[in-house]
């Protein structure tokens, strides 16, 4: 039954793979009309002419909504009713014109913001790029702001995405290679890479990884990282999302491969290393000491967010001589009227910091005050004034939310979040003892991570030759080899003095 | 084993350095002292002196005897049934020693900072960590030792630097202890705290180069010899001779002895961290190695799932002794005292046959 319905509805709507034309014009028109429910669909636009050129019925058909109005009007319609010409493409001024055979074509021609043609005679269907889809404009990077640097990000649309790469690296060999993903409605994927630096194994890897996925549809780069990515259940990530098109160029000289697809303000960059999550471009854009400063602050956030509450609990709880002797009475008396655990003091306070992280991103812009007031009032003083937490734990807490927001990546926030909640309850159990080692077992999970073949702490541990831009960078004049890791192709990316 | 051998000889020795290292902060030192008081600082040298023409007659034959592991090069001098059983011996000796070392370990956690939890709790959750860490592959442990590796040891340094104060450097006379032979004989007898150096030859051709291996490996051999007996010797003059041969573990003593400034007066919880970090890692080590061993033996190439089993009979035989006095005194000194004669003499009986049969000229 299931099949039956199957095979109805493709009769219907979607033809069999390469299913050639008619050799009439009229028989195709009808077929095509039929195809996209001329009638019903609104902005499915059907057209026939008489050519000038010679004095046979043409027929136009295109999505009045994905294209501009004013070049099918000046460089199709205009020459076809007026000039004269042996052929089709004599006749036609557009950019580009390519020939149709079968529906397939035809079809994604259609659906691509192309106009189609059929001439009466002409065994074949012509199709030409007058696509003109709406986008936002180029904007500022909002979620990966810099304060020296480019502040340019990449913007919904597929070609304007690549004018900003293009831009960034003028090079005859930085090719833009396009696939299709979907089975039922296809989207572009531009794979963007430098030919003669990029590793081929993981070029053929993504290749291979993209053509595999048969689902219906894939509309941005955020849906496909989650298929193509080798560990859907792994905390970490291991592909990189930026929004700055200077980010992603820099990671094009070195060998990477960026990703990008319509409907995303973002790339993919793969294959990726702890550092790379780490980074931030304007570390590299300030001076070698005010970029490793950075770097070391950076450092510090990412420790004190993942450790400081469990740290806390472990101490308070378990290790209480190590605390200073004042510092401790201070902590005691606080906590004198507090009804509940420790532990559960901070998991109470993580939570409702995660909350108004939460809250905060979803909250409707008019409403934004709301979130402050609520946040610090009555989380923070109320709580404390009720006994229901110690005043310490707001501080521990504060300082643990506020250090996360030093990992500017979207992705690796979300594993440090996860891992926090992880260390404050290992922390629990068995004060440092536990800690310790779970953080040993995180640890070495994420030392046994590959992305695409790259192991997670390249280049340290495996060590590689790089350009030693690891915890800390170089002075760029000292930055001489490309990290070997990603490439083995022109290693070396500057003269050695 | 792997199909791309990443693991250099900076991986080796941060190994070398994670597994035999440690023996400055266990028992070994109390173990040392007992018998020959102030000088037992001189002692790790002649266990090392003892143990070092063996190894490197074991390192000299693996390299004759190219691409070829412990066990494999026991099997192809001495034949497939003498090399299995020697290569048991071995495995059942160090065995033995994790079993009694994770005991003395787990001694130290509990009386120093888990005092009212019960030992098999901790001995549970430690071999649960050092097994799930095991399990994550030889080039892993690796990386995660190179990695961790700077932390602890400047932790150790930072200690070093904040005890210099206490240090008072004549309680080194007189420079014989109780004697002379004394020195001499009991650390002939403990050459076997050196005895991991023969374990780690399992990995000799998992590394990239096997060159890797020779370099990492002799350069962690001496930079744990002078860590030890740089540490001991710093017990031996901040405690001196009467105090040394009563503190159980001089290591930690140390830690909750040094302050830093007026305000932190007790840090040793921040030692503490480094110290157990670096214990998981030796026990995680150690354990490999020794399933690595038992599995060549028996011609299991998928060694890996039998991390499990292991595991747990090293808790069962870590829970033997009563107490960790007897651990101590008794055990463990005994199995050292064993061991040693086995370490020392199985690679020259290797070198003999091998130059017997003739194995060597050929080359």
């Amino acid at each position: 039954m299931a099949r039956l319905l199957h095979s109805q509805k493709s009769n219907k709507k979607t033809p069999a793979k390469k299913e050639t034309l008619y050799k009439d014009a009229k028989q195709n028109a009808e077929e095509i009309k039929r195809l996209f429910s001329h009638g019903t669909n609104e902005d499915f636009i059907s057209r026939e002419l008489i050519a000038a050129f010679n004095k046979k019925k043409v027929y136009l058909f295109f999505y009045s909504s994905i294209v501009n109005s004013n070049s099918i009007e000046e460089f199709v319609i205009k020459p076809l009713l007026e000039e004269e010409g042996e052929s089709v493409s004599d006749v036609i001024t557009n950019k580009d014109i390519t020939q149709i055979s079968d529906y397939q074509q035809a079809i994604e021609n259609i659906n691509n913001g192309k106009v189609i043609i059929f001439i009466d005679g002409d065994d074949n269907g012509y199709g030409m790029e007058v696509s003109q889809f709406q986008h936002r404009a180029i904007g500022k990077a909002e979620n990966e702001s810099v304060i020296k640097g480019p502040k340019e990000a990449f913007t919904e649309s597929l070609y304007v995405n690549m004018s900003l790469v293009r831009k960034q690296i003028r090079d005859k060999q930085l090719i833009t290679e396009l696939t299709s993903i979907g089975e039922r409605a296809k989207q572009s994927v531009i794979l963007v890479y430098v030919d003669d630096l990029v590793n081929d194994e993981v070029l053929e890897n993504v290749k291979n990884r993209i053509k595999n996925i048969e689902i219906d549809t894939v509309r941005n780069v955020e849906l496909l990282e989650q298929l193509i990515e080798e560990r859907p259940n792994s905390i970490f990530p291991s592909i990189l999302y930026t929004e700055r098109p200077d980010n992603a160029a820099a990671y094009l000289e070195n060998g990477y491969i960026v990703i990008l697809m319509d409907n995303s303000a973002a790339c993919l960059i793969l294959p990726v290393t702890f550092w790379d999550f780490f980074h931030n471009p304007e570390d590299r854009y300030t001076r070698y000491i005010f970029g490793n400063l950075t770097r070391l602050i950076r450092f510090l956030g990412l420790f004190l967010t993942t450790m400081i509450s469990a740290i806390y609990v472990a101490l308070a709880n378990f290790h209480s001589e190590m605390i200073p002797p004042d510092l401790l009475l201070a902590i005691t008396a606080a906590r004198e009227r507090v009804p509940f655990p420790l532990i559960m003091e901070i998991l109470i306070m993580e939570i409702a910091f995660e909350l108004i992280r939460e809250a905060g991103i979803r909250i409707p812009n008019p409403l934004g005050p709301t979130i402050g007031i609520v946040g610090a009032l009555i989380l923070g003083q109320a709580a404390v004034e009720a006994n229901v937490i110690s005043p310490i734990i707001v501080i521990v807490a504060a300082i643990s939310g506020l250090s996360s927001f030093a990992i500017s990546d979207v992705s690796l926030n979300y594993s440090v979040r996860i891992s926090r909640f992880i260390f404050i309850l290992a922390a629990g159990f068995m004060g440092m003892f536990s800690l310790i080692g779970v953080f040993l077992l995180l640890f070495m999970y994420a030392a046994s991570l590959k992305s695409f073949g790259i192991p997670f702490f390249a280049p340290v541990a495996p060590n590689y030759k790089s350009q030693g831009d690891t915890l800390f960078r170089k002075v760029l004049r000292a930055e001489i080899w490309r990290p070997t890791y990603v490439t083995q192709k022109d290693i070396q990316k500057k003269k050695k003095n | 084993m792997h199909d791309k051998k990443t693991l250099k000889a900076s991986e080796m020795f941060a190994m070398v350095t994670m597994l035999v290292g440690m023996k400055l902060t266990d028992t070994t030192a109390t173990l040392y002292a007992q018998k020959s008081q102030n000088a037992f600082w001189v002692m790790p040298i002649i266990s090392f002196l003892v143990i070092l023409p063996s190894f490197l007659l074991l390192l000299f034959l693996l390299k004759k005897y190219q691409d070829k592991n412990l066990v494999e090069l026991l099997e192809s001098i001495l034949g497939s049934v003498m090399g299995k059983l020697l290569g048991f011996f071995i495995f059942i000796s160090s065995f033995l020693l994790i079993g009694l070392d994770s005991r003395s370990h787990i001694e130290q956690i509990k009386l120093l900072y888990f005092p009212a939890s019960p030992n098999t709790v901790i001995f549970f959750l430690l071999l649960c960590i050092v097994f799930l860490g095991a399990k994550k592959g030889f080039e892993v442990i690796g990386f995660a030792s190179k990695i961790s590796l700077p932390f602890v040891k400047i932790s150790v340094l930072i200690l070093a630097i904040l005890i210099m104060g206490e240090v008072v450097w004549q309680r080194i006379f007189p420079i014989f202890g109780s004697g002379l032979t004394i020195v001499l004989t009991e650390g002939v007898l403990k050459g076997s705290i050196f005895s991991e150096f023969f374990l780690l030859t399992i990995a000799y051709t998992s590394l990239r180069k096997t060159a890797d291996f020779r370099i990492g490996a002799l350069f962690g051999a001496f930079f744990v010899l002078f860590e030890i007996v740089f540490f001991f010797f710093v017990y031996t003059t901040v405690f001196d001779y009467n105090s040394i041969e009563k503190i159980s573990f001089p290591f930690h003593d140390l830690t909750q002895f040094v302050s830093l400034g007026d305000y932190f007066t007790n840090i040793e919880t921040f030692f503490m961290v480094f110290w157990l970090l670096a214990g998981f890692l030796r026990f995680i080590i150690y354990i490999y190695l020794l399933t690595w061993i038992f599995g060549a033996i028996f011609n299991i190439s998928e060694f890996e799932p039998l991390l499990l089993p292991l595991s747990f009979i090293t808790l069962v035989i870590g829970m033997i002794p009563d107490n960790s006095v007897v651990n101590e005194t008794v055990y463990r000194d005994t199995l050292l005292n064993y061991v040693t004669p086995l370490y020392v003499i199985f690679p020259i009986l290797l070198w003999g046959v091998a130059l017997a049969r003739g194995d060597l000229k050929k080359q």
